[in-house]
């Protein structure tokens, strides 16, 4: 559907690229469908909601419930949480705030391509148009529209075009008394000051600005306008049209910020499944200490995604945090690496700030590196979650620090989730530093290359493909010991430079191959001579 | 006049079925369903097609004496000494840059290949019994005849089990494509591809998701499948309920030993 999901090969080395111009081919009915409707136009036949209900009943109903209420056995497990239907609220609809029904167009396009960033997949490719008729009709009958007159669309105005003009004048004004910062904070990273409640009492997030393709509609301005216009119904996020608000803004006030946060997109942060190599840089002098030194932009950054621990234990199903963005570099003697993640907040326990928006239970957040205590010949690797009994793992970790503690590091050798022996990372020379801003993590983890004991510890060579994965917990998000989030394993790679070898082995390529053929040429024409 | 017959068309019918082959699978594979093979393979893959295609071309005197005439003419002719010159720098320099290529520090991760549907164990303990995985059936499986009423609150009970626990993973559109999918490597399998559960047999299902990743033989690569051990999350009735779903919602039919 979007770049966060998508693919369907079972070889273990090679994964599907996203194919955007295919997803936005896909999409093109639908943005007819939704132009026609925007037009005015009766672009739309009625479905049947009785063979809607028959294919709810085969596919949504698990979700979204018998009932329609969104009460499926998996509710506890989501967030966010399948929609209640009866409550005829929609996030993403393009009626005005003041209209009780959404166009039958916005249903259709939620089924068609589905809300990115929830459990609500896209339908497109297993259900046909008039199927995806049928249900919005059925739908309508759960909230009881099927009488409605579809409701009358927003007044899109003249759409102002993106310029470096438009985009200013909406960062002022999403600064403007914190109009927008207040919840999306001041880098858009949805970092939050206060703690948000939808209407049927879900813990939600304002969304994370920088991350577009977890947006529930799209990217687009015209989208973005459509969201600020109409705010996102049953949650905080407001109407920035609504007649009855002081803060109603004009039509071209609201194409600038749609314009605005159209540009926040931090591209390096999309997961790009084919990249499984993490490629460390050499440096020619030491490798940075601190997490905000600029020298960290020199490497290339690898993004990978973060699932929920839902797999052993005592299993964690909803998560706060979605990616972490790796860069490596190393000198003669350390090898770093620079972690940085979004967390929408600080986690220090003990602190008022942090305990008044943390969920109940508040611990620190922590990340860390894992990499097999030693490597083995074959393929064979550690168990990815934190290996087991006969290959065991070591994880570098940082903390965020509470009141009483200051923020620090430690090291742990585990053997499975369950069994884990703390040892004196001092001692393996590991070092760490963290820093919070704006809603993301930025951490400094540092080791020298080389180990006293190398039965505890993992040397690093330049060349050498080393596994290597990731774990972090958000502590405002009830997320300690197995409840956290995590990724498969990867590779580190300290890419040795080529030095000359491969240009004097070319040179010696090109001679020999030179004087064989000279002498092919001198025998055939003596042959031919004679 | 045999040497207007022999200008170019054998060495270049080699080339280009070479080419071509070559040509192919990138089309297939990179361009159309985005899944490039890795190199190390297409190393192999090609080296076998070339000697394939040269053993072809050479099979007889006559079509050996057809690919080498035109080089042998190329070497020896007088009059081509120029044309000769350049091929024989350009040849030499390809070379030279393909060794300096190859020499280049690889990125490219060590390839992983894992054996999908391994042989299965012929018994294995799960909920402190032995099964026989040779004799052992879906013990609901008879119902969708006897009793389809009863059997559709089965399929039911699976469906919520698998809401509750697989779709993360699997999709809940049993797709393989579950909002977590792509963060796992291996991605969780495609029930809808033919390729899956339609090929196998309900003892292997109830093997695979009692004991999980982790207890998988050495050639599936236990260590990366975050398959749950689902033994300890699911009762034996549970597991065999979700089975029902899975081929039910699928629409496919389990493989059978018998006859039916
Ligand atoms: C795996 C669970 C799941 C299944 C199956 C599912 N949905 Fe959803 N659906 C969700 C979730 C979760 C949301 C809420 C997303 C959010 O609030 O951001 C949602 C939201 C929606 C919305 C609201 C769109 C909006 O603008 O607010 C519609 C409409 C919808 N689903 C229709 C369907 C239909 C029709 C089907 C069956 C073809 C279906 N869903 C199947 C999980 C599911
Ligand atoms: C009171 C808090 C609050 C304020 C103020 C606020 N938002 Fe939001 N916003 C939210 C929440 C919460 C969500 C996520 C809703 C959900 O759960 O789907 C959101 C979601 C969004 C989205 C995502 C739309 C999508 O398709 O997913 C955009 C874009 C957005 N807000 C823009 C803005 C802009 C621009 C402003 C200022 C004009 C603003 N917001 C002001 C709370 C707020
Ligand atoms: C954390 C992700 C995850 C969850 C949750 C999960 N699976 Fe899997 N599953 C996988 C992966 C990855 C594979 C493929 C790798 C392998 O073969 O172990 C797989 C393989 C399978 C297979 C083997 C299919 C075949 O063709 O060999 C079956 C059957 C299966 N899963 C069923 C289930 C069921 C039933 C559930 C829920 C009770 C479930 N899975 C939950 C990740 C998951």
């Amino acid at each position: 559907m979007n770049v966060q999901q998508g693919s369907e090969m079972v070889n273990a080395a090679r994964r599907r690229r996203p194919l955007r111009w295919r997803y936005r081919l896909a999409r093109l009915p639908v943005w007819l469908m939704v132009l026609g409707a925007t037009a005015g136009m009766p672009a739309l036949a009625a479905g049947d909601a009785d063979l809607g209900e028959e294919i709810y009943t085969q596919r949504c109903m698990l979700c979204h419930g018998e009932e329609g209420d969104g009460m499926g056995p998996a509710a506890e497990r989501l967030n966010p949480p399948p929609r209640d239907f009866t409550m005829a609220q929609y996030k993403i609809r393009t009626t005005r705030v003041d209209e009780i029904a959404p166009a039958d167009a916005d249903l259709v396009r939620m089924i068609h391509d589905g809300m990115p960033g929830t459990a609500m997949p896209g339908w497109s490719d297993v259900l046909s148009d008039a199927d995806i008729q049928d249900l919005t009709a059925f739908l309508k009958t759960l909230a009881g529209l099927e009488e409605e007159a579809p409701g009358q669309v927003i007044d899109y105005g003249t759409q102002v075009p993106v310029s470096p003009e438009s985009i200013a004048q909406g960062r002022e004004l999403f600064h403007e008394d914190d109009r927008c910062s207040e919840c999306h904070g001041q880098a858009g990273k949805g970092d939050a000051v206060k703690k948000l409640k939808d209407d049927s009492g879900y813990r939600t997030w304002p969304r994370n600005l920088t991350k577009p393709w977890t947006f529930r509609g799209s990217n687009d301005p015209r989208d973005i306008f459509a969201r600020i216009t109409t705010g996102i119904a049953g949650t905080q996020m407001p109407s920035f049209d609504d007649p009855d608000s002081e803060g109603r803004l004009s039509i071209e006030q609201r194409w600038h910020l749609a314009n605005y946060v159209n540009s926040l997109e931090k591209t390096e942060k999309v997961v790009r499944p084919e990249n499984t190599v993490i490629r460390a840089l050499r440096l020619p002098g030491a490798v940075p200490t601190e997490p905000d030194d600029p020298l960290w932009q020199q490497a290339l950054p690898s993004t990978f995604m973060l699932v929920p621990q839902l797999i052993a234990g005592e299993r964690f199903f909803t998560p706060a945090n979605d990616t972490i963005t790796i860069r490596a570099m190393y000198s003669e003697e350390e090898i770093g690496f620079h972690l940085e993640w979004d967390d929408r907040t600080r986690s220090i326990p003990g602190e008022e700030a942090a305990e008044k928006i943390a969920d109940p239970g508040i611990s620190e957040d922590r990340v860390a590196i894992q990499l097999p205590v030693a490597l083995t010949a074959g393929a064979e690797k550690p168990y990815f979650l934190h290996g087991d009994s006969r290959h065991p793992v070591n994880l570098w970790f940082w903390r965020s620090g509470s009141a009483e503690r200051p923020a620090g590091v430690s090291l742990v050798t585990a053997r499975g989730i369950a069994d884990r022996d703390t040892r004196d990372a001092a001692e393996a020379g590991l070092t760490g530093k963290g820093s919070y801003q704006d809603g993301s993590w930025q951490v400094v983890l540092r080791r020298p290359l080389m180990t006293a004991d190398l039965s505890q510890d993992l040397e690093f060579h330049e060349g050498t493909f080393i596994p290597v994965a990731f774990s972090v917990w958000d502590g405002s998000n009830s997320e300690s010991d197995s409840a956290h989030t995590l990724t498969t394993w990867y590779w580190l790679l300290l890419k040795p430079p080529p030095g000359n070898a491969p240009w004097l082995f070319a040179g010696l390529a090109f001679v020999l191959m030179l004087l064989g053929e000279v002498w092919w040429a001198r025998t055939a024409q003596r042959r031919q001579r004679s | 006049m045999t040497y207007q017959r022999l200008r170019v068309p054998r060495l270049a019918q080699l080339v280009l079925v070479i080419g071509g082959t070559y040509g192919g699978f990138w089309l297939i594979f990179d361009l159309w369903l985005g899944q490039p093979i890795p190199r190390s393979l297409m190393g192999m893959y090609m080296f076998f097609v070339v000697v394939g295609v040269l053993m072809v071309f050479t099979a007889t005197e006559k079509s050996t004496g057809q690919l080498v005439g035109p080089i042998r003419a190329l070497v020896e002719d007088p009059a081509r000494r120029w044309l000769r010159n350049v091929v024989f720098t350009v040849v030499p320099a390809l070379a030279a840059l393909g060794v300096y290529l190859q020499m280049q520090p690889s990125d490219e991760p060590p390839l992983e290949l894992r054996s999908i549907h391994p042989a299965p164990p012929s018994s294995v303990k799960i909920f402190g019994k032995r099964y026989d995985l040779m004799s052992l059936e879906n013990p609901y499986r008879h119902l969708e005849k006897d009793d389809p009423e009863q059997f559709r609150e089965l399929v039911a009970a699976g469906g919520e089990v698998y809401i509750r626990n697989c779709q993360y993973c699997h999709g809940d559109k049993l797709d393989g494509k579950g909002p977590y999918a792509q963060g796992l490597n291996p991605v969780p399998l495609n029930f809808q591809d033919i390729g899956t559960i339609a090929q196998l047999q309900e003892s292997f299902l109830f093997w695979r998701i009692a004991t999980g990743g982790p207890g998988l033989p050495k050639e599936a690569t236990p260590w990366i499948s975050s398959m749950p051990v689902w033994e300890d999350f699911l009762s034996e009735e549970q597991i065999w309920q979700v089975i029902l779903y899975l081929y039910d919602y699928t629409g496919h039919r389990p493989r059978s030993w018998g006859h039916e």
